[in-house]
């Protein structure tokens, strides 16, 4: 079920954190311990180097595409406490902002669904979360939340675009209004759910279940259901999806997806959110789905090899 | 970053890595004494919780205890008590006993917390340690060069890993290799380390420096390297740490001097071994990478001596110093803004003097001047490097059609400071989930590219599982073919052509509904309005045959009238078939004035004539 397509080797010379690729499946960005952040061309199974991108001082973690409305924009957080906002303009890749504000590591970017604007999520090590918006010419507004989570943010995702009443006919030439929400996790071992009111972020939910730092957050893209799903990972090795039924977000139940032997790092959705790949502990990337009501693992994407492995009753209880 | 701070002179020891939430108990140390010059002593336990931004640590327990302790360490091993929390408390005292406490009964307030206690040594116990592998197993030192090893199962006889060094001299402290479950390791101030192979019951090598100056206050084994260890000499004259492989023992692999006097303590992180602490008499707390020699981080602390330092086990990032000024504070070393702790001082202050009239003189208080600040250094700069456990090994994303992009970092198995071979890859694979699913569409992505749709919907007409789904397809297909309409009837059951023959076998009259319905479905006026007739349904014949046109309309009428018989029908079939010669020639004589009558009503005026002369 899982056949690799394309083997990119990126010449980065230390540790890859985190690949991604654009809107359309046609261009892939890297960043690694080296400090550089590649962008590689891979349509049709091919892998052009098309820019090596230089200025962070530090390893660069995560890297995050914007929606291509904007233009080809990609942003990147670091070690050296640094977000820097590249962009495509005539054919080159340029820096076009960098923010400094944190006091420690920058640990993830998440840019906001492209309704909203162009505005970018940020969380750090120091424990605050910034949202960097472009207000337009050159000029971003910053807004910080302090102390979201004691001792570090480690991942931020956004909750997909809805419009409240949208069964209701919006009338028509105005702008909707849209609650913006995202969810952040911490060292402190929570899931903090954040919304806007009055230009003001607070927080609106905050989810315990796990014992040990949260890893990574990945708020599941909407179906056009009126139920919310949010996956998170921790250090402790487990896996959970909350999801939430009511449209106000207030009752968010959670269920184990599996307990790993080893930390997970990173959990991801498909685009139509009915797969959910997990990746943990030593070059494990599996994949899930829900059937009944039950997760279960359809894959288990060797390391190396991309083999395809329908696992099995014996090896999921294993796991 | 300081996280918490615990007002207490005490030895600590964090719970092992297992345990949740993270606790750090503290045992009143027998070597300081405190302000008050108590000789109280107690074992507390605390919570480190991280969500409550204030510097204060919640004791979730005392245990006021009759021994002061020099040592303090907790281990997994779960006795046979059974309560929630896991694990023992062992710990060291004056009296060259040792203790073991039950942290669970401690927290759930009970009075009888001590598990086991043997008072073997003769001296104080300095150096405990727990084996990781077999956590039952934990080594003691003491005065003498008395080594035990105690099984936590069998508490009665302790063993020794081999016979004692001579001159009998103090073990200041002792630990478990991490690689390896038989080999300890303990050292003394003379600056020897011995190294005991407990399989073979003997030390297996003697390591000290040639120097003679050594004064061995601490030791650590390498995490990861079975062989390699660390040693913190106390001596002011050689503030060093010293880096010895066992394989080439006759002379140390690497010297650390970053500290200007004496090393009290050290302690190496087992998340990343790149992270070892340590702290001396020049009042500084330096993590430092033992593997390369460099300095990677200075703890901003106060200018006190701390002589206890430990990482906890649990949250790597997290380690907590005891110093000599009668306190425990934990740091992180992730960095952070110390704003916060500057304003609890401030709240502190604020709280206590009152805002602005501390003396309820009436006056306020005159603007505080401080003097201007060059850099207001607000921010502590986190590591250089970013700790191994922050760095992210192994990730996976999803991307348009299908596609899951992975990379990992395959470590070739290379130990030792030699370049570690990483291949750096990104895998670009293909997720299929619904493998039929796309078979099917794939052909009909074919049908429509070939315009075989006719194909298609037989293939998918023979495939069909139910009737309902036969019969979707069955449309479908007519849809492609000509004379649409006419096929689409057929399918729908209605013929034109079996309809005629139905209406001519009629015998019984008792489904004619249906008929007359298919009949006026299959757009067969005829075969309806005879069945109405054949129904003795008059009206809805004649209605049906005038939508039926002109010619269907007369035919109807003239069965009609061949049908019904009655006094005036032939009144009534005059007048529409505007047969008025019948009528004139057929009435009798009597009846000449209302055959007039019709005459001059109905007649055209040419035939008026003649059908006047037809009556005389």
């Amino acid at each position: 079920m899982v056949s690799v397509i394309n083997t990119v080797d990126t010449s980065h010379e230390d540790m890859i954190h985190d690949a991604q690729m654009d809107y359309y499946g046609t261009r892939l960005a890297t960043c690694s311990s080296d400090r550089s952040v590649k962008i590689f061309d891979v349509r049709n199974g091919g892998q052009i180097l098309i820019a090596d991108l230089r200025g962070h001082e530090g390893p660069v973690w995560q890297v995050a595409w914007a929606h291509p409305m904007y233009g080809n924009i990609l942003a990147s957080c670091s070690y050296d406490r640094k977000v820097i906002v590249w962009k495509e303009e005539n054919g080159t890749w340029e820096k076009t902002y960098e923010y400094t504000g944190h006091d420690s590591s920058v640990n993830s970017v998440c840019w906001a669904p492209h309704d909203y604007g162009l505005i970018l999520a940020c969380g750090s090590s120091d424990g605050a979360i910034s949202l960097l918006s472009y207000t337009g010419d050159g000029q971003w507004e910053i807004k910080k939340i302090s102390n979201a989570h004691t001792i570090g943010c480690n991942a931020v995702s956004w909750a997909p675009a809805v419009v409240p009443g949208s069964l209701i006919d919006q009338p028509s030439g105005q702008k909707p209004n849209y609650i913006k929400r995202f969810a952040s996790g911490g060292c402190d071992n929570l899931i903090k759910i954040w919304k806007e009111e009055d230009a003001q972020w607070k927080e609106e939910q905050k989810l315990e279940a796990h014992s040990d730092w949260v890893r990574d957050v990945a708020w599941a893209p909407s179906i056009g259901l009126p139920t919310s799903t949010i996956a998170s990972c921790s250090q402790d090795g487990r896996v959970f999806i909350w999801t939430c039924d009511d449209a106000s977000g207030n009752s968010w139940s959670p269920k184990l997806l599996h307990k790993f032997i080893d930390v997970v790092w990173h959990v991801s959705w498909s685009i139509t959110a009915n797969i959910l790949a997990v990746s943990g502990g030593d070059n494990k990337v599996t994949l899930w789905k829900e059937s009944d009501g039950l997760w279960v693992c359809i894959s288990d994407v060797n390391k190396g090899q991309g083999a395809v492995s329908a696992i099995t009753e014996g090896q999921q209880n294993e796991q | 970053m300081k996280l918490k701070e615990i007002d207490r002179t005490a030895m600590q020891a964090w719970s092992p890595a297992q345990q949740h939430p993270i606790y750090l108990a503290t045992g009143t140390s027998a070597q300081q004494l405190d302000a008050t010059f108590s000789t109280n002593a107690s074992l507390e336990i605390f919570e480190l919780d991280l969500s409550d931004p204030s510097l204060d640590m919640k004791s979730c327990a005392t245990f006021s205890s009759s021994h002061r302790y020099h040592k303090l360490i907790w281990g997994p091993h779960t006795m046979a008590s059974d309560g929630s929390l896991s694990g023992v408390l062992i710990a060291g005292g004056e009296n060259g006993n040792i203790i073991l406490y039950d942290p669970s009964k401690i927290i759930a307030g009970e009075s009888e917390v001590i598990i086991a206690q043997k008072g073997k040594h003769t001296g104080p116990v300095r150096a405990l340690d727990v084996n990781i592998f077999q956590t039952n197993l934990v080594a003691s030192g003491a005065n003498e060069s008395e080594i035990y090893i105690w099984d936590l199962n069998n508490f009665a006889t302790p063993m020794t890993p081999g016979a004692k060094t001579q001159p009998p001299e103090d073990i200041s402290c002792i630990a478990w290799n991490r690689q390896v479950q038989h080999i300890l390791a303990s050292a003394s101030p003379s600056g020897r380390a011995t190294v005991w192979d407990l399989r073979k019951n003997e030390p297996i090598i003697k390591v000290s420096d040639h120097s003679n100056r050594m004064h061995c206050s601490d030791l650590a084994w390498h995490p990861d390297v079975a062989t390699q260890m660390v040693l913190a000499s106390e001596d002011d004259r050689l503030p060093v740490i010293q880096m010895w492989d066992l394989r080439f023992a006759s002379s140390p692999l690497r010297v650390l001097e970053n500290h200007t006097r004496g090393i009290l303590t050290i302690a190496w992180s087992m998340a990343d071994s790149e992270l070892l602490l340590s702290c001396g008499k020049d009042a500084k707390i330096l993590c430092s990478n033992p593997n390369a020699g460099e300095v990677l981080y200075e703890l901003p602390t106060n200018t006190q001596w701390c002589f206890d330092v430990q990482w906890c086990p649990r949250n790597p990032a997290i380690l907590s110093a005891a110093s000599f000024d009668g306190r425990i504070s934990i740091y992180s070393i992730m960095g952070g803004s110390t704003d916060g702790l500057r304003q609890k001082q401030v709240d502190k202050l604020s709280s206590s003097f009152g805002n602005l009239d501390p003396f309820g003189t009436g006056q306020p208080l005159p603007p505080l001047q401080l003097p201007q600040q060059t850099t207001p250094q607000s921010t502590v700069l986190p590591l250089k490097k970013p700790p191994k456990w922050v760095r992210r090994p192994v990730g996976a994303s999803f991307s348009f059609g299908g596609k899951l992009v992975t990379f990992e970092n395959i470590k070739s198995h290379q130990q030792g400071p030699e370049q570690q071979q990483l291949q750096h890859h990104v895998y670009v694979s293909q997720v299929v989930t619904e493998r039929e699913f796309l078979n099917r569409s794939d052909q009909l992505q074919e049908a429509v590219q070939s315009e075989g749709f006719i194909n298609y919907c037989k293939k998918k007409i023979e495939a069909a599982q139910t009737d309902f789904e036969k019969n979707v397809w069955s449309f479908l297909k007519v849809n492609f073919e000509e004379d649409s309409r006419g096929k689409y009837l057929e399918l729908l059951g209605y013929r034109k052509d079996d309809l005629g023959q139905k209406v001519n076998l009629l015998e019984s009259c008792v489904y004619v509904d249906g008929l007359i319905t298919q009949a006026l479905l299959t757009g067969s006026f005829e075969s309806a309005v005879d069945l109405c007739l054949h129904d003795n349904r008059m009206a809805d014949a004649i209605i049906l045959a005038i939508a039926g046109g002109q010619e269907l309309l007369s035919r109807t009428q003239k069965k009609y009238f061949a049908k019904m018989q009655s006094k005036i029908t032939r009144l009534i079939t005059a007048v529409v078939t505007k047969n008025w010669k019948e009528i004139v020639q057929s009435c009798d004589l009597q009846n000449w004035r209302e055959a007039l009558a019709a005459v001059l009503t109905y007649a055209r005026p040419d035939e008026f004539a003649a059908l006047c002369g037809k009556k005389t």
